[in-house]
């Protein structure tokens, strides 16, 4: 807000004392205060804290047992220049994440879309593909698709039935990949359920007004549509990649902790627990986490630049 | 989905830290309710493990009024991972069974409590002197083995004499069990045995068996790049010839029995330890028959009793005294141990050992037997691990995985493994 803006003008102005009148308003302040102290302190113990620790351990050798001690950059000069497969994991992630977002983002549009025009049992389809939303970032649903795409499980079998042999598919590298993104792209409702909210939030005038210019059902989703619905595809976009990045029960589950087969699956987050708590390395681990905020960081930016020339505010015209 | 995975990594990795800062995070209060001293034991291992070794601390608790001991277990995964967050906070159980793998670490990172001090208590006299050993870091007794296993080729019998193919004997070199691998191969279309490429233990025992060893005194590497790119390179053929599983089978292999070739009907033999092989026989049947681990060329044998698993007294207990006399009940007490069977495998204690074998039934008579057939014939197991080798002998499997899926040869693997095992085991 600027300073000519009228409600904040007011705000300061209801907020300032009159003379002589401290004492009531340092009281409002303390209850304030008082009010706030359990999130004030949980932020500050929980998460300012350990991650002030975490950032200090980043420049640590530390292995949980013996006190960390200070190595400077070593660990991200390893983790940039020594270690190949750092680098396999990074490119598992990107992979994961150019395949898994766009094709979950398009099949949450889609069935938002389909679910919009529908007449009657809207909210059971609604309930019912949202679902694997809440289901799907479960340990057990995650070793159920292992199972379901594994050699001899009911992916290779219905395939074979077609005369398609695969063999399975989470132990073959490039495959298994694939597999890990399904299981995200499965679980659509949530991106769904924001889309539909967004659809329905378009006026019907706009779409009478096309048909009666003459529009198609295609265009009018390219003109009318998309333009308006691309906040909430934005919003979905940003938070479904920050997610993206940091996907780790499915490839765990699915490659049995392990990120195989061949390091296909060894997500950055996988390969990070596996140097944090399986190698007792949690200085390294530490500068992998603070890589990765810096690049959901950096990622989210570009986002939002390029937002700018595709995100259309229907009040951008009233200002 | 997880609702943030950076900040839950940052503040796992941070919250442990101040629990090694701040002392204030200690256990649960030591005396129960009751006014006993109580005692936390900890130890990985499956249902039937459990029952017994509950039984046999209900005995202890008998005959020592005055001690409540309160148990809990895990799978192995899990229970790595759980002991060394607890031990990270300063919070180890005081009773904990420990893996070869972890003594180093957890003994140089004063998690583990010097057991020479309570030699009064725990009676150490009739354990092998060097079975013994194997639990001493820096000169000091930090654990007590308390069962040994060694490794060895499981095999079904049926469908090997099926083939015609000359069955395993004692002193077989890898060059014969290669060729018997090719022959089964040949014979019955599926691979004779597991590729072990991706296993350190059998890289382990092929290099022992030319009077090489997986790791020097000082806990540097005992190999050079060229011993493994030949390690990888005679296995990487043997794959390609269709004379060991596939790479797609290799890599599914996540320590479970069920999840082996040859429990799969996909192989004819396998490795592995020889505790576990009993999982086996619900499978394969009366058939499975276990062989010993090939040789060197020489007839120089890789194979060794290890220690199947360690017990150790956190360096933090309140009551070494009590723990110690928990430990010495648990080896050395007869009615214990007849309780305890061999659910840890062959007992470690001389006499005990000798009461406990003859009434062995089952599988853990073939155990027994095997085990007996190459007593003598074994050089001494080689010191306990280094720290590092807890995350490498992952990291040797998914090497292989590089290999074995043709995306490196073996000697770009083999430089991989050796940079990153350097940097592993840097002080």
């Amino acid at each position: 807000m600027t300073t000519t803006d009228i409600p904040a003008a007011g705000v300061r102005a209801a907020r300032r004392p009159a003379p002589g009148d401290k004492r009531p308003r340092r009281r409002r302040e303390g209850a304030a205060w008082v009010f706030l102290s359990p999130w004030v302190l949980g932020a500050a113990v929980l998460t300012l804290l350990p991650m002030a620790v975490s950032l200090y351990l980043s420049f640590t050798d530390y292995d949980m047992f013996n006190p960390p001690h200070w190595v400077g950059l070593r660990n991200y000069v390893q983790m940039f220049t020594e270690d190949p497969r750092y680098w396999r994991s990074v490119g598992a992630t990107l992979g994961y994440v150019v395949i898994a977002v766009p094709l979950q983002l398009a099949l949450a549009l889609l069935i938002a879309l389909a679910l919009k025009s529908m007449k009657r049992g809207k909210a059971f389809y609604r309930s019912a593909f949202y679902a694997p939303s809440l289901l799907g970032a479960s340990m057990s649903v995650a070793l159920v698709w292992r199972a379901v795409f594994n050699d001899g499980g009911t992916v290779d079998n219905l395939l074979s039935a077609v005369g398609i042999h695969t063999g399975g598919w989470v132990n073959r590298p490039g495959w298994a990949l694939l597999a890990v993104a399904l299981l995200t792209v499965w679980q659509f409702g949530a991106p769904m359920v924001i889309f539909l909210a967004g659809l329905q939030q378009i006026p019907a005038e706009l779409y009478e007004a096309a048909a009666v210019d003459g529009a198609s059902r295609w265009r009018q989703f390219v003109s009318v549509t998309l333009p308006m619905l691309s906040p909430v595809l934005f919003f979905n976009l940003v938070l479904q990649t920050i997610q993206a990045f940091q996907v780790f029960t499915p490839a765990f589950a699915v490659s049995a902790g392990k990120g195989g087969p061949a390091d296909s699956t060894l997500f950055y987050t996988l390969y990070l627990y596996d140097r944090g708590f399986v190698a007792s390395h949690m200085g390294y681990a530490s500068a992998m986490a603070w890589t990765l905020l810096l690049v959901i960081g950096a990622v989210t930016a570009v986002l939002f630049r390029t937002s700018r020339t595709w995100v259309f505010y229907a009040d951008e015209g009233d200002r | 989905m997880p609702a943030n995975r950076t900040t839950m990594s940052c503040v796992s990795a941070t919250v442990l830290a101040l629990c090694a800062v701040l002392t204030g995070c200690g256990g649960p209060s030591d005396t129960g309710g009751s006014g006993k001293t109580v005692l936390r034991y900890t130890w990985w291992g499956n249902p039937d493990r459990a029952a017994r070794t509950e039984q046999a601390v209900a005995l202890f608790e008998e005959r020592h009024p005055g001690i409540e001991v309160q148990t809990s277990f895990a799978g192995y995964e899990a229970y790595k991972q759980k002991l060394a967050t607890q031990a990270a906070g300063g919070d180890a159980p005081d009773v904990m069974q420990l893996d070869y793998r972890q003594i180093d670490q957890y003994a140089s990172g004063g998690v583990l409590l010097d057991l020479g001090t309570r030699r009064q208590t725990l009676r150490t006299g009739e354990i092998d002197t060097g079975l013994l050993a194997t639990g001493v870091v820096d000169g000091k007794q930090y654990a007590i083995p308390q069962g040994r296993g060694t490794e060895t080729v499981a095999y079904d019998a049926g469908q090997w004499k099926a083939a015609a193919v000359d069955l395993p004997r004692a002193g077989w070199t890898w060059d014969d069990w290669a060729a018997a691998m090719r022959a089964l191969a040949k014979r019955t279309g599926k691979p004779g045995s597991v590729d072990p490429g991706q296993s350190e233990d059998c890289f382990e025992a092929w290099l022992r068996g030319q009077g090489k060893s997986l790791y020097t005194e000082d806990g540097g590497l005992g190999f050079t790049v060229g011993d493994l790119t030949r390690w990888w390179t005679f296995t990487d053929g043997l794959r390609r010839e269709g004379a060991v599983s596939p790479a797609e089978e290799t890599t599914q292999l996540d320590g479970s029995v069920e999840n082996t070739p040859l429990a799969r009907g996909r192989a004819i033999a396998d490795f592995n330890w020889d505790a576990p092989t009993s999982a086996l026989t619900a499978i394969v049947g009366e058939a499975l028959t276990l062989a010993p681990l090939p040789s060197g060329a020489d007839g120089t044998p890789g194979q060794y009793f290890k220690p199947s698993m360690f017990v150790g007294i956190a360096a933090t207990t309140e009551h070494p005294e009590e723990s110690a006399e928990l430990i010495d009940f648990l080896i050395n007490d007869k009615e214990a141990a007849k309780i305890l069977g061999a659910s840890r495998s062959i007992p470690v204690n001389e006499s005990i050992r000798k009461e406990v074998v003859p009434g062995l039934k089952d599988f853990d008579r073939t155990i027994a037997d095997y085990q007996a057939s190459v007593e003598g014939t074994l050089e001494p197991p080689p010191q306990a691990p280094p720290a590092g080798d807890n995350a490498l002998q992952t990291t040797f499997a998914r090497d292989y995985d590089q290999v074995s899926f043709e995306r490196m040869t073996p000697r770009e693997a083999a430089e991989n493994y050796i940079i990153e095992a350097e940097a592993e085991l840097r002080p």
